[in-house]
């Protein structure tokens, strides 16, 4: 185990096997069958929206249970912006900007209030966000919803719609966890690992909580814009269900049980909140949401720190089998959630996450 | 660490994973499971048997009316199957297959259900609850021609045929029920004074509008009231009363809303306005709606229908509701009462998929959709004497003659007249 870590710490054969991964997603569309493109393409727009809501939620600390409302604005944005002939960059550039201005509104706005307070206000999200849609019919089509088909696959690429949109997902989607992952590898995700663990330390180290929340919660907002456009180029249709309150919660569960605070467990939370549907139906489609509670339940009791953790926990066990006495040597590399109450451990935290990044560089 | 780092080695990996990648792509993948045209073999459909799909709501709180939506269909096939299958117009006999997927009423749900159907090789879908989560992959049942039929959603796109060359809507559109009910009032003859309470979305503008028209030319019934009301208001009091106090002696209320209607039922009585009632056929259920409503201190309870209802004492003995009931609980996992009209009409919409595949010619899709569209006056059953099956008309459902229904006090029976 020890040696494939170090192995991956050189830092050519990681820049090689992250060619290779490229690589493997650039032609798997070209083999795969249609259905497996679909469901990628899929996993890839719910990435993007946990992403968002890891940032915010993970990171910052700061529950957000309205994540499904900038999901559905952008989407209404994209729907909007594609039935009026724009330009597909600026549909795209409108369908992230526009939640993410409404996203900076609640934030300055509920940002002020401490601790749950926050969690309500983004309760209100989808809630009013529902019957707008069905209000502004002028807009939104009404409760019928709103078909926009932008993502046919031209005829000069020769590909099928499904490799088209596969590769469309793919660049948005792989564009935003590069910018996700330098934002919280950066300075911005330093300032929200403290705010998340301490307001008062933080205010003492010079980071205003205030405009942490405030950034956090819109940069949330921005890629909850973003997965709407993909939700738009897989779905092609979106109406007020979309935005209703019981998928933000499914977004919460699939985000913790990825793992919260990690990069790659947004990516896992995506997959989870794909496939569990599936996996529910093939067992039996009349018990579709017994199965899926036992499965959260199941995954939650053996995995609390998600399933980005489950290399580590195997890892622990082999250890714990090989030489039981020998106590862990260094402390997790990439913890995603830790609770350090004291000030102390404050500091620990963030000197482990200091030196992950000048291990870094 | 006991690495060498071999100059190169990033490239020799880089060169082997291109090699490997430009030979994958060399497989260019078959294109089978796109499209179902010509005089071939569709997927979904063998010598001995046909795979139906259905994608609706069996979990979350449209799960009751959607699981009726399976529970019909599998009981109507599971007899016809049991009985040895389904002669086709081929000359083939084969069995009918009922594939479910649960949608929860999500449309990204209901199309990833499409698509997987499309992998499991389904010839057509069908039943489905819901306009969302059927619009949700309409586009794509266009692009791929899969059958996309018999849906319950009273959506009048579905039926459409430019517009939706491989749908089909089953159950009548909005403006047929209110039609039928303001065609009954005109030709009453009495003076009457309508109020109308709807909900502010297309659900209520089309029961208005159809209502409206119905009433058009009729001198003897004027409309003194006219509300709206939002799908996520908790109650409607505030309309209530101002529509009491306008003293019409009909009340249109189209909601869709199951505990708003009935405690509209209960409010009304409360401040002492007892008009006659309509309600659309979706929030008229006897059990459900009327008997907690207290509907029985109105003069008369009216909606729409075109199906028997087995709660009713008088098809307590009709052949088709015994049978319907106990091939219910035989084949559809059903054993109780339906408590949702959804039950029956998935019944029926089994007879009449019955009745094209007895018509289709060729085993595919162009030929089913050609004989689907070609069902005229079949009286499935179920069905009350009076409605039909009429798949022959552009821009109607397969269902579009609906009866007004009087409630009895323990369910319906048709209503010739007002009053």
């Amino acid at each position: 185990m020890r040696t494939i870590s170090a192995v991956l710490a050189n830092r050519s054969v990681r820049a090689s096997l992250i060619a290779v991964v490229a690589i493997a997603l650039i032609v798997a569309p070209l083999i795969l069958p249609a259905f497996t493109n679909q469901t990628l393409v899929r996993i890839g727009v719910y990435a993007v929206a946990i992403l968002g809501l890891n940032i915010v939620m993970g990171y910052t600390g700061q529950v957000n249970l309205g994540q499904i409302f900038f999901v559905g604005l952008g989407a209404y944005v994209a729907a909007y912006g594609v039935n009026h002939d724009w330009n597909i960059l600026l549909v795209f550039v409108a369908a992230c900007v526009i939640p993410g201005i409404v996203g900076l509104f609640v934030a300055l706005a509920a940002a002020r209030l401490g601790g749950l307070a926050i969690a309500m206000v983004t309760i209100a999200l989808p809630i009013v966000g529902v019957p707008l849609a069905k209000r502004l019919d002028e807009f939104t089509g009404g409760s019928q919803g709103t078909s926009a088909r932008f993502t046919d696959a031209p005829d000069w690429s020769g590909l099928y719609n499904d490799q088209w949109q596969f590769y469309i997902v793919l660049l948005v989607t792989a564009a935003a966890f590069l910018l996700a992952r330098n934002l919280v590898r950066g300075r911005y995700g330093r300032s929200f690992g403290v705010v998340r663990e301490n307001e008062a330390v933080a205010a003492s180290m010079g980071i205003s909580p205030y405009r942490t929340k405030v950034l956090a919660f819109t940069v949330a907002s921005i890629f909850g814009g973003a997965s709407g456009f993909l939700y738009l180029a897989a779905v092609q249709y979106t109406s007020p269900e979309t935005l209703s309150f019981g998928h933000s919660i499914s977004l919460v569960a699939a985000m913790v049980i990825g793992g919260a605070g990690s990069i790659t467990g947004a990516l896992i939370g995506g997959a989870y909140y794909v496939f569990v549907p599936q996996l529910t139906n093939a067992i039996d489609p009349n018990l579709t949401a017994i199965s899926q509670g036992a499965i959260l339940l199941a995954v939650l009791f053996l995995l609390p720190q998600g399933l980005v953790s489950l290399p580590r926990v195997i890892r622990r066990l082999a250890r714990r089998r090989t030489a039981p006495s020998t106590p862990s040597g260094k402390p997790p590399q990439n913890s995603p959630v830790h609770h350090p109450t004291t000030e102390a451990a404050v500091r620990e935290g963030l000197e482990t996450q200091r030196g992950k990044i000048d291990h870094e560089d | 660490m006991k690495i060498r780092n071999k100059p190169g080695g990033v490239l020799g990996i880089v060169a082997a994973a291109s090699i490997v990648a430009l030979s994958l792509s060399g497989c260019v993948r078959d294109g089978a499971g796109q499209g179902g045209g010509g005089s071939s073999t569709s997927p979904g459909i063998t010598d001995t048997s046909i795979t139906l799909g259905v994608t609706t709501p069996l979990s979350g709180p449209t799960a009751g009316p959607g699981t009726c939506t399976v529970a019909g269909l599998a009981a109507y096939f599971g007899a016809v199957n049991a009985a040895g299958g389904v002669q086709f117009g081929d000359g083939k006999k084969r069995t009918v297959d009922v594939k479910s997927y649960d949608d929860a009423y999500d449309p990204q749900k209901s199309l990833s259900n499409f698509q997987q159907m499309v992998a499991d090789n389904v010839f057509a879908v069908t039943s489905g609850l819901g306009t969302p989560t059927n619009r949700a992959f309409r586009d794509a049942a266009i692009s791929q021609e899969v059958p996309q039929v018999l849906v319950m959603t009273g959506d009048p796109l579905f039926s459409d045929r430019e517009e939706s060359p491989w749908q089909l809507g089953f159950v009548p559109i909005y403006q047929n029920e209110g039609a039928a009910f303001g065609k009954l009032l005109a030709e009453s003859g009495a003076q009457h004074k309508v109020a109308i309470l709807s909900q502010n979305d297309d659900y209520g503008k089309g029961y208005v509008s159809g209502f409206k028209e119905a009433i058009g030319g009729a001198a003897n019934v004027s409309v003194v009231g006219e509300l709206t009301y939002e799908a996520t208001d908790t109650s409607v009091d505030a309309q209530l009363t101002q529509l009491a106090a306008s003293g019409a002696d009909v009340f249109f209320n189209a909601m869709s809303i199951t505990p708003l209607v009935i405690s509209s039922l209960q409010k009304a009585q409360q401040i002492g306005w007892k008009p006659s009632w309509f309600l659309p056929s979706n929030t008229s259920s006897p059990t459900a709606i009327l008997q907690p409503g207290g509907a029985t201190a109105y003069p008369g309870i009216y909606s729409v229908s075109f199906s028997k209802a087995p709660q009713s004492p008088a098809f307590a003995k009709d052949a088709d509701v015994v049978k319907f009931l106990a091939d219910l609980k035989q084949y559809g996992n059903y054993p109780d009462m339906p408590a949702f009209p959804h039950c029956m009409w998935s019944y029926m919409v089994g007879a009449t998929l019955e009745e094209a595949f007895k018509k289709m010619t060729e085993p595919n899709r162009d030929s089913f959709m050609t004989a689907l569209r070609d069902i005229k006056g079949l009286q499935a059953p179920l069905m009350l004497e009076g409605t039909a099956v009429d798949t022959t008309t552009d821009g109607q459902p397969a269902v579009s003659s609906v009866l007004v229904q009087k409630y009895d006090g323990r369910g319906y029976t048709t209503a010739e007249k007002f009053g």
